[in-house]
C-alpha cells in the first residue's frame, strides 16, 4: 500500500465542518421554538443510546458520551471514537481491585434456567414482553404529560422491601458440583488491552476486556453465526442482571474500601452443553460448560453476545477452531467499532498512487493480453 | 452521626459539586491545607471479578479524581484527608479531602459536614429505594402451564 501526501483543500475542509454544523441547527430556520438538544435529556430519554456510547468507548461518562452523541448527529461510532479520544488524554490515576458483582444494586434479573431463582425474578425496565408497535402519542407529548408518568409511576409504587444484593445463580450450581470448580490456577493478573497489544494467544481476560468495549453489532453478529449453526454453544441464561456496581477504592488516608461512585452495568452467564474435561479440577466429571458477558450500561443483547463468544472461544482455545466465532483473532481483531469503523472510512482518503499503480497494471496486462491475441 | 468514614463520599456527592466546594472553602478559611497529593483529574481502571471463573478482568475506565491534604489549626492540631471520587474535576476532590479531614478529627465545623453528610446519605437512600421499587413492581412469578393458581390478568 502506498500513499501520498497532499496539499489544498483547507477551505473545504472547514466548510464541511460547518455545514455538518449547519444541518445540526438547521431547525432553527423553521421553527420559532426550535432549541438545541440538551445534554440532560439525551442522558435521561436516550438513555440506551449513552449505555451504547459508554461502553464502545471504553469508559463511563455518560455526561461526556451524550456530549458525543450530540456532535456527531447521533452516530455511535463516531461517538465512541470522540470518547476513545478524549480518554487519550488522560493520566491513568489507579485502579480497583478485582470487585465483587454480586454487589450490584439490582434493577432487573432474571433466568432462564430457572423460574424459581434465590431471590426471585425481577423484569425491571425491559421491551421484552411489549409489542413491537408505534407509539403514535409520543408524536406530540405535551411536557405536562411527560412530567406527570414518572411523578404518577413514583406515587403508586409499591412498598419494596427487598436485600440490597442477591446471590448468583451460577454459584448455586457449582456449590450442587454441576459447575467446575473454580481454580487457584487460573490467571489472576488481568490484561490491559488499551496498554498492550494484542498478540496471540491472549489470555482470557483480554478476550473479555476486547468483547466488553466492542461495537454491539459486530459482537452480535460473530455471536449469531454460532447461534444459527456454524458453532454448537446452545446457551441457557442463568442469569442476566442489570444494576449499578459501588466503585470501590481505597480510601487515601485509612487504606479501607471506599465508594467513589457506581456504574450502571449489565452482565450475563450462560451455562451451555456439558462435557466431561480432564484439564479442569473436576477430575473429568461431567459438567456444564459456562460463558461470561459484561459490559457498562443497560445492554442486554451485547451481554449474551459476549457470553456466547465467551464460551465459543474458550471451546476454540481448547480443541481449535472449528467455526469463525470460535478463533480468538477472527473474533478479537473484528469486533472493535473504532477500529472497524475507521479502516472502513480510510477508504474514503485519497489513495491516488495506489489506484494510478492499478490502472497502470490493467492497462499492461490488457495491451498483453492483446498482443497475445 | 452512625455512617462510617468510607461512605461520606458517596453522601456527600448527593450534594452539587459547587455546594461542596463553597463548604470546603468556607470551613478553611482559618486553617492551613497543604497538599499531601496534588489534586488531579484522571481515569480510574474497572476491575472486575468474572461470574464464571472469577478471573479478574478489565471492563473499562471510568473518571476519577484525587486529593490528599493535611489540615492544620493555629492551635497547633492536625488531621489528614483524602477522597477518591467518580468525577472529573480535581476541584471536588480536593474538597471531599478536606471535608473528610475536618469530620474525621471533628474540626471546627464539622457539624455542617455532618449535616451534609446526613442529607446526601437520606437523597442515596431515597434513590436506593426507587430502584428497589422497580425490582418490586416487577417481582415475576413464572408457573408452568396447568400449575397456574390464578390468572395475574385479572389483577
Amino acid at each position: 500500500m502506498s500513499y501520498v501526501a497532499i496539499k489544498g483543500g483547507g477551505r473545504a475542509i472547514a466548510a464541511a465542518a460547518a455545514v455538518t454544523e449547519y444541518l445540526r441547527t438547521e431547525e432553527g430556520l423553521v421553527g420559532t421554538a426550535a432549541e438545541p438538544l440538551e445534554i440532560n435529556a439525551i442522558l435521561h430519554q436516550l438513555r440506551h443510546l449513552v449505555d451504547r456510547v459508554i461502553s464502545e468507548g471504553g469508559v463511563y461518562h455518560p455526561q461526556f458520551a451524550a456530549l458525543a452523541i450530540k456532535q456527531s448527529l447521533g452516530d455511535t461510532l463516531e461517538a465512541a471514537f470522540a470518547l476513545r479520544a478524549w480518554r487519550s488524554t488522560r493520566p491513568r490515576l489507579s485502579a480497583t481491585p478485582p470487585l465483587d458483582t454480586s454487589r450490584m444494586r439490582l434493577i432487573r434479573r432474571i433466568s432462564s434456567a430457572f423460574k424459581e431463582i434465590p431471590g426471585g425474578q425481577m423484569l425491571g425496565p425491559t421491551p421484552d414482553y411489549a409489542l413491537r408497535l408505534l407509539r403514535l402519542e409520543l408524536l406530540d407529548e405535551s411536557p405536562e404529560a411527560f412530567r406527570a408518568v414518572a411523578r404518577d409511576w413514583l406515587e403508586n409504587c409499591p412498598e419494596a422491601r427487598l436485600p440490597d444484593s442477591f446471590p448468583k445463580v451460577l454459584d448455586a450450581l457449582r456449590a450442587e458440583g454441576l459447575l467446575p470448580p473454580v481454580s487457584a490456577a487460573r490467571s489472576q493478573t488481568a490484561f490491559d488491552i488499551t496498554r498492550e497489544p494484542l498478540v496471540f494467544p491472549v489470555p482470557r481476560s483480554a478476550a473479555l476486556a476486547t468483547m466488553a468495549r466492542a461495537e454491539t453489532g459486530s459482537l452480535l453478529a460473530i455471536a449469531y453465526s454460532n447461534m444459527r449453526g456454524y458453532g454448537d454453544v446452545h446457551p441457557t441464561v442463568a442469569e442476566l442482571r442489570v444494576g449499578y456496581l459501588p466503585v470501590l477504592l481505597p480510601h487515601p488516608v485509612t487504606g479501607e474500601l471506599t465508594e467513589a461512585g457506581e456504574v450502571l452495568m449489565t452482565e450475563c452467564e450462560v451455562v451451555a452443553m456439558y462435557e466431561a474435561d480432564k484439564a479442569n479440577d473436576s477430575g473429568g466429571k461431567p459438567m456444564f460448560t459456562v460463558g461470561y458477558g459484561a459490559c457498562f450500561g443497560h445492554n442486554e443483547v451485547k451481554a449474551i453476545s459476549m457470553a456466547i463468544l465467551d464460551r465459543a472461544l474458550q471451546k476454540g482455545m481448547k480443541d481449535g477452531a472449528a467455526n469463525p466465532s470460535e478463533d480468538p483473532e477472527f473474533v478479537l481483531l473484528h469486533v472493535d467499532g473504532v477500529d472497524s469503523m475507521g479502516f472502513a472510512s480510510h477508504y474514503k482518503m485519497p489513495h491516488y498512487v495506489t489506484f494510478q499503480s492499478d490502472l497502470d497494471r490493467l492497462r499492461t496486462t490488457q495491451s498483453k493480453n492483446r498482443e497475445i491475441a | 452521626m452512625n455512617l462510617e468514614r468510607k461512605d461520606w463520599i458517596r453522601a456527600l456527592t448527593a450534594h452539587p459539586a459547587t455546594e461542596l466546594n463553597t463548604l470546603a472553602d468556607q470551613l478553611t478559611a482559618d486553617c492551613d491545607v497543604k497538599f499531601k497529593s496534588l489534586p488531579q483529574a484522571g481515569l480510574g481502571l474497572l476491575t472486575l471479578t468474572d461470574g464464571a471463573f472469577h478471573e479478574p478482568y478489565f471492563l473499562g475506565e471510568f473518571p476519577l479524581s484525587s486529593c490528599s491534604i493535611e489540615l492544620s489549626l493555629s492551635d497547633g492540631r492536625r488531621a489528614a484527608g483524602g477522597a477518591q471520587v467518580m468525577a472529573d474535576d480535581a476541584e471536588l476532590a480536593r474538597s471531599l479531602a478536606i471535608l473528610d479531614a475536618i469530620l474525621a478529627a471533628e474540626f471546627p465545623g464539622w457539624e455542617r459536614v455532618s449535616e451534609h453528610v446526613q442529607s446526601g446519605a437520606l437523597q442515596r437512600s431515597e434513590d436506593d429505594h426507587r430502584r428497589r421499587a422497580v425490582l418490586a413492581a416487577t417481582r415475576v412469578d413464572f408457573a408452568l402451564l396447568g400449575n397456574a393458581g390464578e390468572d395475574d390478568d385479572a389483577d
